[in-house]
C-alpha cells in the first residue's frame, strides 16, 4: 500500500501542470497566453496531497505563499482570543487560500483539509514581481481579491440579518453556484464539511443545522444521504435565502 | 392611602385559578371541551417547570434541575397529557397561538425543544402563517444566540426575557447573577431575527433595591429599547414560597421605598415614551397592546395582557391554567401528583370551576376594568340579565374609598379608572374579590 500511494502522490506531481489543468480557465493563470503561462507555471510549488484533517499552515504563522485548490477541499479556522474556533471559510477546487495573509504577513487562521487534497503553492513575492510583467496576471489576482471581498460581504449580511432558514438555504445555493462555476452539476455534489462545520460557519447550532435539512427534505427542497447532497428545486431554495426577516 | 401587600395577583382569571383548590378536574375539563364549538380557535399555553438555579423571589411551582435529561420523564409525561387531551377535541383549526412558560423553557436542550415542537404539532397542528403569536419565555442565562436561532426555526416569533434586576447587590440577594450583557446580546439578535413585540420582565420590591438602583437598571433596560417592559412586583410570602426563605426580611424595600421605586420608574418609562397598558405592563407607543388599548380591542389571556382575541386556553404541564368556555382548570400543582396522574392516564387536573351567572358578571367587570378602564353597569347588567349593581355589591363598597382617592370615577352608572387608577390597578381589583380586603 504505502508504495502505491507513493506512486500516485508522484504521478499527481508530475502530472500538474498549469496547461494541462482542468482548473486553469478558473484559476490565476486564466487571462494568460500559452507562453506566459509556463512563466507562471515555473513559480509553482507542486506539494504532496494533504490528507484529511491535515494542517496547510496554522494561524498566525508568517505568510509566504497563496494555494491554488487543485482538488478537494478545505476550511480556514481562526481561533478567538476566548479560545472558541470559529470556522471563517471553506475553500472549493480553483480558489485562493491565504490571500487574506499578505496584509499583515501572517495567516488569520487555521486552514486543514477537510478530503484528500491537492494544493499548487505560489510563492508570493515570485508571484508578486511576476505580475509586475504580466498584468493580465495582476488583473487576475486583483479579481480574485475583491471576489473574496464580495463574498465576505455576503457573509457578513447573511450572519448579521438572516434566518437559520435563509442561512441554510443561502449556503447550499451558494456552493451550487460555486460548483457550477467549476463545470460541475449544480444540483448534485457531495459535502465535504460535517454538519458542526456547515454550523459552525453559518452561527447555527448543529441541532439546528439537522432540523432545517430534515424541513427543507420534507419540503423537497433537498434530498441528504450522509453527504451526499441532491438539490431538487433551486428556484425555490434561492427564493428561500433571498426572503427577509422572519415569516 | 395605604395597601395591605398582596400577592399581586392580576386576576388573569376569575376566579383566581393559581388559588383553585378543589372540584372534579378532569370532569370539569372534559365537560367544557365536548362544549366547546367546533372549529373555535384554541390557544396552547405548555409549563416547563425546570430551572438550574434557584432565584430567591421564585414563586413559581418550579422543579430545580441540573440537566436537561432530568427533563425526559416530564417531557414524556407531557406528550400523554397532550395524548389524553387531544382525544377530547372535535376539529381544531391549526393553533395560531403557543406559549412556553414556566421555569426557564430554555432549559430544555435544543433537540428536546424540536421534539417538544413536533409533538404539539402531531397532536394539535400548530399554524405556520406570518399572523401566529408563538412565545417563550426566555431566562438569559440559559440562552445565547445560537438558542434564539434555533427557537426562531421552529416557529417562535415573539420573546420575553426576564430581567428582573441589574443590580449586583440585588442579583446576589437574589442568587440571580445575570449581567447585562447577556441581555443585550439576546435583544439584539432577537431583533435581527425578527422577533416581534420583545418583553423584558423586571420586579419591584426585592431585597437591597434601591430607588437609585432600579432607576439605573431602567435606564439601562430602555436604552435596550424593548417593544414592551413589564414591571413585576414582589410579593414577600416565605411561608407559601420556599425559595423566598433565603430573603432576609430586614433587606427588603419598605412600603414608602417600594412606592419611590415606582414612582421614578413611572416617570422614567413615561419620559422614555412608553405608555402604561395597566398592570405593570408598559409598551412602546408603535406596539401592538398600545394601539389595541387605543381602539378599545385590549384583552387579557392567561399570560397577561394581548391584542389577540382571549378566547379558549389550554394549559399543558405541572400546575398549568386551563380556560375553557366558563371553566377553570388547574393542573397539579406537585410533579408527582401530576405525574401519577398521567401514569393512571387519567387527565392530571387537580382542580376544577365552572363560573356562575354572578362571577361570570364579575370576571367580565374586571375584564372590563383591566382592558377597557371602564365600567359599565348598564351594559353589564344587559348582557348578563342580572342587576349588576346588586351583583357587584360588595365589590362596590370596596371601591368607594377609590373613588374617594380620585382613582376612579363614577358617572351614574359608569366608572372610569383615571390615571391613577390605571396605575394601581391592582389594588382595584382586588374590591371584587371576596377574599381579599385590599383597604385598610
Amino acid at each position: 500500500m504505502p508504495d502505491s500511494l507513493t506512486g500516485r502522490r508522484r504521478s499527481v506531481l508530475h502530472e500538474t501542470r498549469c496547461q494541462t489543468c482542468s482548473l486553469s480557465s478558473l484559476c490565476l493563470p486564466l487571462a494568460l497566453e500559452v507562453e506566459d503561462m509556463d512563466q507562471f507555471d515555473a513559480i509553482i510549488r507542486r506539494r504532496s496531497p494533504l490528507k484529511k484533517g491535515e494542517t496547510l499552515f496554522r494561524q498566525d504563522s508568517p505568510f509566504t505563499s497563496v494555494y491554488a485548490v487543485r482538488s478537494g477541499s478545505l476550511k480556514q479556522v481562526t481561533t478567538e482570543g476566548s479560545g472558541d474556533d470559529q470556522l471563517t471559510n471553506f475553500y472549493l477546487p480553483s480558489e485562493l487560500v491565504g490571500l487574506d495573509g499578505i496584509d499583515e504577513e501572517q495567516y488569520p487562521g487555521t486552514v486543514v483539509a477537510l478530503e484528500t487534497t491537492t494544493v499548487c503553492e505560489i510563492p508570493f513575492d515570485r508571484l508578486d514581481q511576476l505580475s509586475e510583467s504580466l498584468p493580465e496576471l495582476r488583473g487576475q489576482l486583483y479579481r480574485s481579491m475583491s471576489k473574496e471581498l464580495r463574498d465576505d460581504r455576503r457573509m457578513m449580511r447573511l450572519l448579521s440579518r438572516k434566518t437559520a432558514d435563509q442561512r441554510l438555504a443561502s449556503f447550499f445555493t451558494s456552493l451550487s453556484d460555486r460548483f457550477r462555476r467549476r463545470g460541475y452539476s449544480p444540483y448534485s455534489f457531495r459535502l465535504s464539511m460535517s454538519r458542526a462545520d456547515i454550523g459552525n460557519y453559518l452561527g447555527l447550532a448543529v441541532e439546528t443545522v439537522s432540523r432545517i435539512l430534515g424541513r427543507f427534505q420534507s419540503q423537497g427542497l433537498v434530498e441528504v444521504s450522509g453527504r451526499e447532497v441532491h438539490i431538487l428545486d433551486l428556484e425555490s431554495l434561492i427564493q428561500v435565502a433571498e426572503e427577509e426577516g422572519a415569516k | 392611602m395605604q395597601y395591605h401587600d398582596h400577592d399581586g395577583s392580576h386576576y388573569l382569571t376569575y376566579p383566581d385559578a393559581a388559588r383553585l383548590a378543589t372540584g372534579d378536574g378532569p370532569a370539569a375539563l372534559t365537560r367544557a371541551l365536548a362544549e366547546r364549538t367546533p372549529g373555535a380557535p384554541l390557544a396552547l399555553h405548555v409549563r416547563l417547570p425546570f430551572c438550574r438555579q434557584a432565584c430567591r423571589f421564585c414563586a413559581s411551582q418550579r422543579v430545580p434541575s441540573r440537566d436537561s435529561r432530568q427533563a425526559e420523564p416530564y417531557l414524556t409525561r407531557l406528550d400523554r397529557e397532550m395524548v389524553l387531551v387531544s382525544r377530547l377535541l372535535g376539529r381544531l383549526p391549526a393553533v395560531q397561538r403557543l406559549h412556553w412558560g414556566g421555569g426557564a423553557p430554555a432549559f430544555l436542550s435544543l433537540d428536546q425543544m424540536g421534539d417538544l415542537f413536533d409533538r404539539l404539532d402531531a397532536r394539535f397542528g400548530l399554524s405556520g402563517a406570518r399572523g401566529r403569536d408563538f412565545s417563550i419565555e426566555i431566562d438569559p442565562r440559559e440562552a445565547d444566540v445560537f438558542t434564539l436561532r434555533h427557537l426562531q426555526a421552529l416557529g417562535f416569533n415573539r420573546l420575553s426575557l426576564g430581567v428582573q434586576e441589574l443590580d449586583l447587590r440585588v442579583q446576589k440577594a437574589i442568587n440571580r447573577i445575570q449581567p447585562r450583557v447577556l441581555t443585550e446580546s439576546l435583544v439584539d439578535e432577537a431583533e435581527r431575527l425578527g422577533f416581534h413585540s420583545l418583553n423584558l420582565d423586571l420586579i419591584v420590591g426585592l431585597p437591597l433595591q434601591t430607588p437609585r438602583g432600579f432607576g439605573e437598571t431602567l435606564d439601562q433596560v430602555i436604552a435596550m429599547t424593548p417593544a414592551r417592559i413589564t414591571l413585576r412586583r414582589y410579593a414577600h410570602l416565605p411561608e407559601r414560597n420556599r425559595p423566598q426563605r433565603e430573603i432576609l426580611a430586614e433587606d427588603l424595600p419598605d412600603a414608602t421605598t417600594r412606592l419611590a421605586i415606582l414612582e421614578a420608574a413611572r416617570e422614567r418609562l413615561d419620559d422614555a415614551g412608553y405608555v402604561h397598558i395597566g398592570l405593570g405592563q408598559f409598551a412602546r407607543p408603535d406596539d401592538s397592546l398600545t394601539l389595541a388599548l387605543r381602539e378599545g380591542r385590549l384583552a387579557r389571556d392567561l399570560q397577561g395582557y394581548t391584542h389577540y382575541p382571549p378566547g379558549d386556553q389550554l394549559g399543558l404541564g405541572v400546575a398549568a391554567i386551563s380556560r375553557v368556555g366558563d371553566t377553570l382548570t388547574r393542573n397539579a400543582l406537585s410533579l408527582a401528583d401530576y405525574e401519577a396522574a398521567l401514569d393512571a392516564s387519567r387527565l392530571p387536573a387537580g382542580a376544577g370551576h365552572r363560573l356562575d351567572a354572578a362571577e361570570r358578571l364579575h370576571r367580565d367587570a374586571i375584564e372590563a376594568l383591566a382592558c377597557r378602564r371602564e365600567l359599565d353597569l348598564a351594559e353589564l347588567s344587559q348582557a348578563h340579565g342580572l342587576e349588576a349593581s346588586a351583583v357587584l355589591a360588595d365589590a362596590l363598597d370596596r371601591l368607594a374609598p377609590f373613588c374617594r382617592a380620585g382613582m376612579l370615577q363614577r358617572h351614574g352608572e359608569r366608572l372610569r379608572l383615571t390615571p391613577d387608577g390605571v396605575w394601581g390597578l391592582t389594588h382595584l381589583l382586588a374590591a371584587f374579590d371576596p377574599a381579599r380586603s385590599p383597604v385598610s
